[in-house]
């Protein structure tokens, strides 16, 4: 599956079907401090993801 | 190979079962559009009422960063101006002169008043203050929230007063809050921590309220996104030399294994100023030596900030 991270970056993660969590902890992201779409859709983090799906990670804490 | 369909949580409001794009971690709730967006309204609305927030024939001066919540602020309140009458809207934008930030965040502002049709007023750091943010930073960036802080309150509270509002409108959410909450504690600073600035005390200041203090971040991200009005923007470049980002993370740790934190943070600081006769709070009220503005000593914060001779 495809990862698009806060800054924009993505990555590729091959991992079979894993809850939406468990991605952000592999990337040592709060869940608390960001939302996420799975395919341009928003999901709760206890969603699950399966290897064709495009996650993307917004993050909610902003300065400014 | 689980379904699209399958692998949706379910909204948990009664009646509904369609698929949740939120969940709210403290009650356990999933939300689904729908609910999300009533509930962010729900909240909004209990807030103003429950804290006595606006009066018949109040104008309010929203301030509108272009940001996410200055954003949700004034898209709640405008949508609310019908149950309120007499009440007006005005938005008060601060250009503090930040290089490479805030010109996209104003466009931002311009774009939604003009569509809302809410009267804006722009006010700069360099028209009030004679420098932007920028430079009158130089040397002191590790102060730089504290600052701003300082001079935006006094640039709102110029336009605010000069635009005959009545009530000052800030876009703080529950993060927000916490964040002050726990900053305030780990300074010492006690005054700062019971002083209500909606409570319209001393009466020489514009009372200042929060509508959105009890609804977190997520959650108005979410909402925004889901009526529409999203738009990503760039961060203050400041933002990384702020004891803020240090709070934020430690608490978004805890409300994460602590469901919850946030909130009773703030409704701890609440019975604190329950608690707390009122004189505890701001110390006497006098104008500065400099400027003539109100202030707690002989000297404002802005003219010491400034550096004008005391």
């Amino acid at each position: 599956m495809q990862i698009i991270l806060p800054d924009r970056s993505t990555r590729q993660l091959d991992c079979g079907t894993l809850p939406i969590e468990e991605i952000l902890h592999r990337f040592g992201i709060n869940p608390v401090s960001v939302i996420v779409t799975r395919n341009g859709r928003l999901v709760p983090e206890t969603a699950y993801a399966e290897e064709d799906d495009e996650i993307r990670i917004i993050r909610v804490a902003h300065g400014g | 190979m689980l379904t699209p369909d399958s692998r949706d949580v379910r909204c948990t409001s009664t009646p509904c079962s369609e698929p949740a794009v939120i969940r709210l971690r403290d009650s356990g709730q999933y939300l689904c559009s729908t609910h999300c967006i009533r509930h962010v309204e729900n909240l909004f609305s209990r807030t103003v009422e429950d804290q006595r927030m606006i009066a018949p024939g109040d104008r309010i001066a929203v301030a509108l960063s272009g940001g996410k919540d200055s954003t949700a602020l004034l898209l709640l309140l405008h949508a609310a101006l019908p149950a309120w009458p007499g009440v007006t809207l005005i938005a008060v934008t601060v250009d503090e002169g930040i290089a490479g930030y805030r010109d996209e965040t104003i466009g931002a502002a311009v774009e939604l008043t003009v569509r809302l049709g809410v009267e804006h007023h722009i006010v700069s750091f360099a028209s009030l203050f004679g420098g932007d943010l920028d430079v009158l930073l130089k040397g002191r960036e590790s102060r730089s929230c504290t600052v701003c802080g300082i001079l935006r309150r006094r640039a709102l509270a110029t336009a605010a007063r000069q635009a005959g509002a009545t009530r000052i409108a800030i876009g703080h959410n529950l993060d927000d809050e916490a964040q002050t909450v726990l900053m305030n504690l780990l300074r010492g600073d006690f005054p700062h921590l019971v002083q209500d600035a909606a409570s319209g005390e001393p009466e020489c200041f514009i009372p200042r309220i929060k509508p959105l203090a009890w609804l977190s971040e997520r959650e108005i991200v979410t909402y925004l996104i889901l009526t529409g009005n999203y738009r990503e923007l760039p961060e203050c470049p400041y933002t990384g030399f702020a004891l803020r980002s240090e709070v934020r993370a430690m608490l978004t740790g805890l409300e994460f294994r602590h469901p919850g934190t946030m909130k009773n943070l703030i409704r701890s600081r609440d019975t604190i100023r329950q608690h707390t006769p009122r004189a505890s709070g701001v110390g006497s009220v006098q104008r500065c030596r400099e400027c003539g503005e109100h202030c707690s000593g002989e000297i404002c914060q802005v003219c010491r900030i400034l550096g004008r001779p005391g």
